[in-house]
């Protein structure tokens, strides 16, 4: 029985020139207690697609298909719906904790309105609870520090308040937004820490989104690539990154620089992501693609299960992906 | 913050004092003075005159003396063209009146355009949004000159709703023309200062979180918009106050309000130097009066500004 339930997500924007296809036709399930990665690189619709769930997409922006959380259809719902779920049972950390707070309110008081709104707290008792959750995400002195401004923490700590917010309803979902990717290396291994241990506390799910492979490879057991709004390749952590099956998620693999190994250059994918205002006809990852074939311009394939637990969507067949040979032909000759 | 106000309060006595002795002796320089006229005095009474007002002394004597006058006995002089009053009378007998029309037209300024620019924000896009941006250009491209007639010829003359002019402190409908004549144009600023300023809160990333946390769009927008959007209003509104509780010389002539807008103009047009020194250094305090409360405004609404 799975918590989340998104069938055939869509999320479009209207904009002055065209109309942007930001996530296309997005299938995914999230079990309870299950730490889900999403990855893909910037502009993949990764974040849209949270923020469609959550009911907040810009104003320009229009979703479609069917979102359920425990069996309640949650896409586009009236706000007094989305409000008793938002924070009670799905929460939300955000890139930025630097902006993400807000700077004219003392953390005392927007942690206090959370309890006071959702749980008809007392403001005593909602700041009491404030200073206990910030002392589960490890903030020093947090008594003394709950009455401060967002200003007033470093980076780092601030992504613990904002953290602290997201859990004080106790939230069987939590949807993590790059919540490292504005923060130095050391303090991205405490909050990712952080994050695992306050996941198993709880018992929560959670959604991490992030471009970061190193990141998923630590925290998650499942995830899904994604490029070009929509969903290449899904599966166990382990084997998915033993053995891409895509050859966008080996793209990204082999992108990663390794210390084993002597290597002058950064291996890149060659190309740019696509234009989602005038998306290609076929496949979006064709034009990057060494395994490109002529069907690829035409047809988009599906997600389809290739292996137990593992899907993707490449027409290339699964050992030619798998053998690895042409890319590392054409890496050759890139590199030469 | 004491120790700030105070600073800035030791500091406004040297811009005083230099505003006092520049105006002073831009007025003196420019050509004519209080009594020359199209049909000029006799030379023996002009000289009696000057000798009687002391404009015979050297430009810094006269200084001294106005300074002396002010500090000493609060006194601002007498009218150079009113003899049997005193600028202290002047400005008494006329700055309630524009206190009066002038507050009250900055607060319904403030009310309306605060609430126009807002709910325009709010709604961006749809015909409430086009309706209030409608209505604030058009408030602007209505200057007063022409609001004020306007209002005339239709409360008063087709309607006879209020009267057409005078001032009376005990009967509101005398002041209601003023109020809207003189408000129109700055709640049309105020409005388009607030739209925007609310539409780079609404789409900031705080706003997001509270929109995650559950809250209902009015709490959204009152606990953790409106006060971020304000900050822009409020350096915008400090000068607009001073500049309107210190009155129009369109409003003092249309409405015949007799508040100190018109005695400004006719002082600077018959030289009369008292009473143009007296009327710069109300304007001058007053702002940075104001001044000095929107920045302690700032740092109240703002709590990363610490002085």
């Amino acid at each position: 029985m799975s918590l989340l339930k998104i069938r055939d997500l869509s999320v479009r924007f209207q904009t002055n020139d065209a109309e942007v296809r930001a996530v296309n036709d997005v299938n995914l399930d999230v079990a309870p207690g299950e730490t889900l990665g999403i990855v893909g690189e910037s502009g993949s619709g990764k974040s849209q697609l949270s923020f469609a769930l959550m009911g907040l997409l810009a104003k320009n922006g229009r979703a479609t298909g069917s979102v359920t959380f425990d069996g309640q259809e949650i896409l586009n719902a009236p706000p007094k719906v989305l409000n008793r779920i938002r924070a009670e049972k799905i929460a939300m950390i955000f890139q930025d904790p630097m902006t993400s707070l807000n700077p004219y309110m003392r953390v005392s008081d927007q942690m206090a309105e959370v309890l006071t709104l959702h749980k008809g707290m007392s403001k005593r008792q909602a700041v009491a609870e404030a200073v206990a959750m910030l002392d589960a995400v490890k903030i020093p002195d947090a008594k003394g520090r709950v009455r401060l401004y967002p200003h007033e923490f470093s980076g780092g700590m601030r992504q613990r308040v904002m953290i602290a917010m997201a859990l004080l309803c106790r939230p069987s979902l939590l949807i993590a937004d790059e919540p490292t990717t504005a923060l130095d290396v050391t303090v991205q291994a405490q909050i990712m820490t952080l994050l695992a241990d306050l996941q198993r506390e709880f018992g929560m799910a959670m959604i991490l989104i992030t471009h970061d492979l190193g990141v998923v490879a630590g925290s998650c057991e499942r995830v899904a690539v994604m490029y070009g709004g929509r969903i290449r390749e899904t599966g166990p952590v382990g084997p998915l990154f033993a053995e891409a099956a895509h050859p966008y998620t080996q793209g990204l693999l082999d992108a990663i620089p390794r210390v084993d190994q002597d290597e002058d250059e950064l291996r890149a994918i060659p190309g740019q992501p696509p234009n989602m205002s005038r998306p290609p006809k076929g496949c979006a990852f064709a034009p990057r693609c060494p395994y490109r074939r002529p069907d690829c311009d035409v047809v988009d394939p599906p997600l389809e299960g290739f292996a137990p637990d593992r899907m993707r969507a490449c027409l290339a067949p699964v050992p030619e992906v798998l053998d690895r040979r042409i890319a590392t032909t054409q890496q050759k000759e890139t590199l030469a | 913050m004491i120790a700030f106000v105070l600073r800035r309060l030791a500091v406004a006595i040297p811009t005083l004092l230099l505003l006092i002795v520049f105006s002073f002796a831009l007025m003196h320089l420019a050509p004519g003075g209080p009594f020359t006229a199209e049909r000029a005095l006799p030379p023996q009474v002009l000289a009696n005159l000057e000798a009687k007002y002391g404009l015979n002394d050297p430009l810094w004597k006269q200084i001294w003396n106005y300074l002396y006058g002010i500090v000493v006995h609060f006194d601002f002089g007498p009218s150079f063209v009113y003899p049997d009053r005193t600028v202290n009378q002047l400005i008494a007998a006329g700055f309630p009146v524009t206190l009066t029309y002038g507050a009250l037209s900055f607060v319904a300024a403030v009310v309306v355009g605060v609430s126009l620019g807002a709910v325009a924000a709010i709604r961006q896009n749809s015909w409430v949004d086009y309706l209030a941006v409608g209505i604030s250009i058009g408030a602007q491209v209505l200057p007063n000159f022409v609001m004020a007639p306007l209002l005339v010829l239709v409360l008063t003359l087709w309607y006879g709703l209020l009267p057409g002019g005078g001032w009376s402190f005990s009967d509101p409908s005398f002041w209601i023309m003023p109020v809207i004549a003189l408000a129109t144009s700055y709640m049309a600023s105020i409005a388009r200062i607030t739209r925007s300023a609310m539409l780079e809160v609404l789409g900031s990333n705080h706003i997001r979180t509270a929109r995650a946390k559950g809250m209902p769009e009015h709490r959204v927008i009152l606990r953790h918009a409106l006060k971020p959007a304000l900050l822009p209003v409020i350096s915008y509104l400090g000068p607009v106050f001073v500049s309107m509780i210190t009155g129009s010389v369109v409003i003092d002539i249309y409405f015949s309000t007799g508040g100190i807008g018109k005695a400004f103009v006719d002082s600077a047009l018959n030289r009369d130097y008292a009473v143009m020194m007296g009327v710069t250094i109300l304007v001058g305090s007053l702002t940075i009066l104001f001044n000095l409360i929107v920045d302690v405004l700032y740092a109240w609404i703002d709590p990363k500004i610490r002085y």
